[in-house]
């Protein structure tokens, strides 16, 4: 499969990054395609501008400004998410892709005030991320990015599509072994992707 | 009350800009002093950096990268957020500004060992939220109202015990029309009165 990694963290030698690296090199040694698409390392600019907000709905003209970022997300089989969560939510950069790329055209289409998924191209979805609060705290909370994924995403790709959600939850406690276990949940996940 | 107003829409002649002018007008008549950041306006840079996200947990207050919205957001007994709901969720424009700005040491202190984290921001008595939707409100609510939540329960934790919230959306944003539009003010208007 071709799959897109979006990748949102700006330290090289964070956790996020260790596990950006097992999961790009875990899909390729399984013979998959991988399109690494790092969000820092590729300069993302996440704010939509005025003209891009002003031909928001204006499908095929809208994509004009995230060509390159639309071509890759229609041209993957499965998406993976690798972040960290902050504020119980995306990094804004990663945010930012959502809301500059994931545009009605592209992921899907407004018919008669109604919106219609249309990314039925990514057939599979996993997210690879860190809490620094406990599960407890981020379940009060809502748990957002859990939602955004399992219940936004879920529904614009391929419908029956599976859904992974990996999260190593309380990472400011974290120890030495909580994260090599973590490490080793995401191998073993990417190696049956 | 000494009210931080956030607003964060790119586009200048929005309805989210009436909404923002609503909005003060209506707090600064009630008494209150409204201190308003313009995201887009000033150009906010919502990206943390990696030298940033490296001194996170150790920077000092007087080191922060942001000291001017440090200092405004410490002085703030309220917070009023404008902004349009995308995704169900903050624009990156705001979310990078939660994220930069409310950091340890401003926003919360970690504990060295077990425990919870200490909230910093208990200066903050009052959070309301001031947000168009183009999703319909039971779907908004079935996704679990990711930016409504970010701040009302997520933020809101980091504020004093009896911190109050107000949520004034305007839901279905798509089809609104001069009169929903007109009504949606006109109740910002009346709730931000008595605030």
């Amino acid at each position: 499969m071709r799959v897109l990694v979006l990748f949102a963290h700006p330290v090289e030698t964070s956790f996020q990054a260790a596990l950006h690296r097992q999961v790009v090199t875990t899909l390729e040694t399984k013979g998959h395609i991988v399109d690494d698409c790092d969000l820092y390392a590729e300069g993302f600019q996440p704010c939509l501008s005025r003209e891009e907000r002003i031909g928001y709905h204006d499908e095929g003209a809208n994509e004009e400004p995230v060509r390159a970022y639309v071509e890759r997300l229609r041209t993957a089989d499965a998406l993976v998410l690798n972040f960290p969560v902050w504020n119980f939510g995306y990094p804004a950069i990663l945010k930012g892709f959502f809301d500059r790329v994931f545009l009605p055209g592209v992921s899907f289409k407004l018919e008669g005030g109604m919106v219609k998924p249309c990314l039925h191209n990514i057939r599979k979805v996993a997210c690879v991320t860190s809490y620094g609060g406990t599960r407890l705290r981020a379940f009060l909370a809502g748990d957002p990015p859990r939602k955004a994924v399992g219940r936004v995403l879920r529904v614009i790709v391929k419908p029956g599509a599976p859904v992974r959600y990996l999260a190593h939850y309380d990472m400011n406690r974290s120890t030495d072994d909580s994260r090599a276990a973590f490490l080793e949940k995401v191998r073993m996940e990417m190696e049956r992707f | 009350m000494r009210v931080l107003m956030i607003y964060c829409h790119p586009v200048p002649e929005s309805f989210n800009a009436s909404v923002r002018d609503t909005a003060k007008a209506a707090l600064e008549a009630a008494g209150h002093e409204v201190d308003l950041i313009d995201l887009h306006a000033e150009g906010f840079d919502p990206v943390m950096r990696a030298d940033e996200r490296r001194a996170y947990h150790d920077i000092a207050v007087a080191d922060h990268p942001l000291p001017d919205h440090v200092a405004r957001l410490k002085a703030a007994e309220a917070l009023v957020f404008i902004y349009p709901t995308w995704w169900y969720g903050l624009p990156a424009m705001l979310k990078g500004w939660l994220d930069r700005v409310i950091s340890p040491g401003v926003g919360f202190e970690l504990p060295h060992g077990p425990g919870p984290i200490r909230p910093l921001l208990n200066h903050v008595r009052k959070i309301a939220i001031v947000s168009t939707c183009g999703a319909p409100r039971w779907l908004l609510l079935w996704v679990g109202d990711p930016g409504r939540r970010t701040i009302l329960r997520g933020i809101r934790a980091l504020c004093g015990r009896r911190c109050k919230t107000l949520w004034l959306a305007h839901y279905l944003m798509d089809s609104s029309t001069p009169e929903s539009r007109g009504a949606y003010l006109a109740k910002v208007e009346k709730r931000l009165a008595r605030f």
